[in-house]
């Protein structure tokens, strides 16, 4: 646990383990997402699964008839920052209160390193979390706040004020968090997950309420924090938010895994689409298919090629002499991939 | 547990509510002190005399079980109000812990609560009977007894508070609920089953008898097992629940 990956040397690699037959693995029905994962998939030894610092398996939540979330594996390895990404209500939170052990699981497992967080020796020492709807005391201090925590969890007092120091919380130490801005709010309860000093950090929309400037800030911590080789499992249903910080996306949506590749995976794919201008769009279309290049049309005389070049997709055309009114490079930005990811999951 | 339980002790002192409910209860007693004087040697009630003390300081005793018990439900209930279960419950995952120091916690709290106002009652009242020109005895058994039930009530009533805010979580839902069965289904349950031998069985009159044994209702041992049963119940049930149940 201890271990310290320099910056910009944690593992690219995304942690696929071995997958139990009554948990497969969800991919969404995208041939460029499927090609990230197969790549990623391809020998996940003994050795990534022992990185794996948070390992959930087909875990499902039933609330009456509606399933919340439904079968969700993946992995989190050790020193990785890892974006927890999905529309609202795609059961984010639900998950990070199960791996929590504050939710029990309809099935399926949530452990941390190796074990469930209610089976966790000292957990305020291992893993430190930030969940919404997790309140304070409007009348307490923030001090006292911290206090108390560090009380009950056996950690010297004096950590209150090391964590409010390392927020930047120390001037409102003594003032009562009822009159506490969000953002002030957010950063207490960061700094209530950083007590313990833990390796492990898991955060439900921390950037919630949080004005530029504390984004901003927020960001500059999570990498510090991830510089020092902790991991963080951070939610938020803006990927760009989390965009600039994180090392791996996991995506959700109704509940269920989407895909979970490296930020650099998800990136490739918005500077891989071309959009061509053609009278002749469908027998281009089919052309492109027999190439292995699949298109969506748009529009009446428009497709738009993904995963491809727009040399590419300009030899096709020419060797069936299609003429093109327009071609170019697209470069959609992540949240369109986002977006178009979640919603063919939800549709 | 015995972090846990100083934590409990922590988040007590560092809210208004406990030194709030103490100025209150304090006010309260000035008003019986004075009450209990004004009113000695007429209607009907006894002049004031060298063993008048024990009246007195007996005057605060209900409201301080009352206290106690309010105290017991708003440390369970407020964790779910303010949503602070959750951070306690992520320290401290083993959940059923949490909930055994609160009930070690909150009726110690009541106790001190309540030795400490009787304390002012008698340190009031013996000033003013005084300055009446009545010396009374501190060394009064009827004192003893006095505040050996006035212990015991805030105690058992602090337990209750726990178990019930632990089996009702929410606050409000909490409070009124006791009231209403203080108030009303007590007396509703006797007259409807129609069995008057039932109600000095209820938690109340249990309570009751641990201040004010004797009489029509239980004596001060046989109240304190049977609230002590009740509040032995009420938690149980409660710690069941706040263990199973989603913190969501």
């Amino acid at each position: 646990m201890a271990a310290r990956c320099p910056p910009g040397g944690r593992p690219a690699t995304v942690g696929w383990g071995p997958t139990t037959p009554a948990a497969p693995l969800r991919t969404v029905e995208v041939p460029s997402v499927l090609d990230v994962t197969a790549s990623m998939s391809g020998p996940a030894g003994a050795e990534e699964e022992a990185m794996a610092v948070i390992t959930i398996e087909g875990l499902t939540k039933r609330y009456g008839d509606v399933l919340a979330v439904d079968r969700l594996s993946f992995q989190v390895d050790q020193g990785t920052v890892v974006g927890f990404l999905g529309p609202n209500g795609a059961g984010k939170t639900t998950t990070l209160r199960m791996l929590l052990g504050l939710v029990t699981p309809t099935a399926g497992t949530a452990r941390i390193d190796g074990r469930p967080y209610r089976g966790l020796d000292a957990p305020a020492r291992h893993v430190g979390a930030v969940l919404e709807a997790s309140g304070f005391h409007p009348g307490r201090s923030a001090r006292n706040h911290l206090r108390v925590v560090a009380t009950a969890a056996g950690l010297p007092t004096v950590r209150a004020d090391e964590v409010l120091a390392q927020v930047g919380l120390t001037e409102a130490a003594h003032r009562r968090v009822g009159g506490f801005s969000l953002g002030m709010r957010q950063r207490l309860g960061l700094a209530t997950a950083l007590l313990g000093d833990p390796q492990v950090l898991i955060l439900d929309e921390p950037a919630n309420g949080l004005d530029p400037e504390g984004v901003h800030w927020l960001r500059g911590l999570l990498r510090h924090l991830a510089d020092q080789g902790r991991t963080v499992l951070v939610s938020s249903h803006v990927l760009a938010e989390v965009a600039q910080t994180v090392d791996q996306v996991v995506i959700i949506a109704s509940g269920r895994l989407v895909t979970q590749s490296t930020l650099a995976a998800l990136t490739a794919r918005t500077d891989q689409q071309v959009r061509v201008r053609t009278p002749q769009a469908e027998t281009l279309q089919s052309l492109l298919a027999a190439q292995g290049i699949h298109a969506d049309p748009d529009g009446a005389d428009q497709l738009v090629a993904t995963s491809t070049t727009t040399e590419a997709v300009g030899q096709v055309a020419a060797a069936a002499g299609i003429v093109l009114y327009e071609i170019r490079a697209e470069r959609s930005n992540l949240e369109d991939v986002f977006l178009q990811l979640t919603t063919q999951q939800g549709a | 547990m015995t972090r846990l339980i100083r934590a409990e002790f922590a988040k007590l002192r560092s809210t208004r509510l406990i030194y709030g409910m103490a100025a209150g209860m304090a006010a309260f007693a000035l008003l019986t002190v004075f009450a209990g004087i004004a009113y000695a040697g007429r209607e009907g009630n006894p002049a004031l005399a060298a063993d008048s003390l024990p009246m007195l300081v007996a005057a605060p005793v209900t409201l301080l079980s009352g206290a106690a018990l309010l105290l017991g439900i708003l440390g369970m209930t407020g964790e779910f109000r303010h949503q602070t279960v959750t951070q306690s419950f992520l320290v401290t995952p083993d959940r059923g812990r949490v909930v055994a120091a609160k009930l070690v916690a909150y009726p110690l709290a009541g106790i001190a609560l309540a030795v400490t106002i009787l304390a002012f009652t008698a340190a009031v009242a013996t000033g003013w009977l005084a300055a009446e020109g009545i010396t009374p005895s501190l060394l009064d058994a009827r004192i003893g007894r006095v505040l050996l039930g006035a212990v015991l009530a805030a105690g058992l009533c602090g337990l209750v508070g726990v178990g019930v805010g632990a089996l009702v979580r929410n606050q409000v839902a909490a409070l009124v609920g006791v009231l209403v069965w203080v108030v009303l289904v007590e007396g509703l349950l006797v007259s409807l089953l129609n069995a008057p031998g039932l109600g000095k069985w209820l938690p109340s009159a249990a309570a009751a008898a641990l201040t004010n044994p004797g009489g029509a209702g239980l004596s001060r041992l046989a109240g304190t097992l049977l609230l002590g049963g009740y509040a032995l119940a009420l938690a149980l049930v409660g710690t069941r629940l706040v263990v199973r149940r989603d913190i969501t």
